[in-house]
């Protein structure tokens, strides 16, 4: 099944191995000592806070990393890029590295916890985006994750976990299903689901609110709508670079019954799960024409 | 202060519009259609300067009520406002048929404001 991607924190609690509060304790931990991209080159003393700032505007219309643009620009030398990159893989604090630090789980425990976590997710994760074979214009749907992966952290500022894309016949019914169909070069219909929670955080980063409390039903099913909208025009014009031409549609909502919704004839259904948070889900769906 | 007439299907888009152009002091948004054929009625009733205009909407387009505009009212600017800004064949059709910038998404405050300021 899709939702079957996890942190590794997550199946821990799931499984009785450590508490809530434990995870939580850890990931606060996580939090303090593990500095973004952005943060380590402040505190290396390569950039300044403000330089961060400009990139960041700069980074929103753009399909590209912040050390790739701020190397680009001219505030970074590749050698700086390249310490930066090292500094933060070298100090990187893993969840279960920060249980052990909080006393929630032994060295000899983690060995154990891993390796059993690792074939509990084998068939659902993915370092790396790969599709099931015989897919027309696989470039283009890899692209297509990737852009959607990008603006997750870019436009929802969501951190996720990307589970590996499977093939599906039927698609599972969530609180809201945006969806826009593609033509021109490609033939495929481009679905956004998520739960409940997930879609307030959409309405909060698309409507640049912290509360969305009060606004009304439509207003937060067209910011999912709005999301997909602007993805699949990012991915038209990614598709246009390699000289792919993709056309949009206006999006729409699906109410799919609780059966789900099946993937039409003729079309091949392929699934990618993304996991924010314990409980939410969010997935990404192409239904690509044979 | 300059008038500016909001165009998009999406509510949410059309929120963040009018509250960038409302909150900047310099603008005015004086409504908000739905699509190209409300446009043409709002442009004539409400006589914009600006027209913030999505390209990707239900029922007439963008750019389909851009070619309209662009030969009822030689007065109006129309600025795009769309997720294709990055596809060069569409940027291009909407500049060649009257638009005189396009802004694309995801933008920011700071974005559209500079474009309506250049105007």
């Amino acid at each position: 099944m899709c939702m079957a991607v996890k942190f590794f924190g997550q199946f821990l609690v799931e499984n009785g191995i450590v508490s809530r509060e434990a995870l939580l304790k850890a990931i606060e931990l996580q939090e303090q000592k593990n500095l973004k991209f952005g943060e380590m080159a402040v505190a290396m003393g390569y950039v300044t806070q403000d330089d961060i700032t400009r990139a960041h505007n700069a980074q929103l219309s753009r399909d590209i990393k912040l050390g790739d643009l701020l190397v680009q620009i001219g505030i970074l030398t590749l050698t700086q890029l390249n310490e930066i990159i090292t500094r933060q893989k070298n100090n990187h604090l893993y969840i279960g590295e920060a249980l052990v630090l909080v006393g929630a789980l032994s060295n000899e425990q983690l060995q154990q916890q891993l390796d059993d976590f690792k074939a509990d997710q084998a068939p659902y994760i993915s370092d790396r985006i790969e599709l099931p074979g015989g897919i027309s214009n696989p470039e283009v749907w890899e692209m297509t994750a990737d852009l959607t992966y990008k603006m997750i952290t870019r436009v929802l500022g969501l951190p996720f976990r990307a589970g590996k894309c499977q093939t599906i016949t039927t698609v599972a019914t969530n609180f809201v299903m945006a969806a826009m169909d593609l033509s021109g070069d490609v033939d495929a219909r481009y679905i956004i689901s998520v739960s409940q929670e997930l879609q307030k955080s959409v309405a909060k980063a698309i409507l640049s609110e912290t509360s969305v409390d009060n606004e009304p039903p439509e207003v937060l099913e067209d910011t999912v709508m709005e999301f997909v909208n602007v993805v699949c025009g990012n991915i038209a014009a990614k598709a246009s670079q390699t000289g792919k031409i993709v056309n949009i549609n206006p999006p729409v909502t699906i109410r799919p019954d609780s059966a789900g919704l099946a993937v039409p004839a003729g079309y091949t259904g392929l699934c990618f799960p993304i996991l924010v948070s314990e409980g939410e889900t969010m997935q990404l769906v192409l239904f690509v024409r044979n | 202060m300059k008038k500016v007439l909001v165009v998009d299907d999406s509510l949410s888009v059309a929120r963040q519009l009018e509250k960038i152009i409302s909150e900047s002091g310099e603008f005015k948004c004086v409504g908000h259609a739905k699509n190209g054929a409300e446009a043409i009625k709002m442009n004539h009733a409400e006589d914009p300067d600006i027209i913030c205009m999505d390209m990707n909407m239900p029922g007439m387009d963008g750019l389909t009520a851009l070619r309209s505009l662009s030969m009822l009212d030689k007065e109006v600017k129309v600025v795009m406002v769309t997720s294709l800004g990055g596809v060069g064949d569409k940027f291009t059709e909407a500049l060649k048929l009257g638009a005189k910038n396009v802004i694309s998404k995801p933008f920011e405050a700071d974005d559209v404001l500079k474009i309506l300021r250049g105007l």
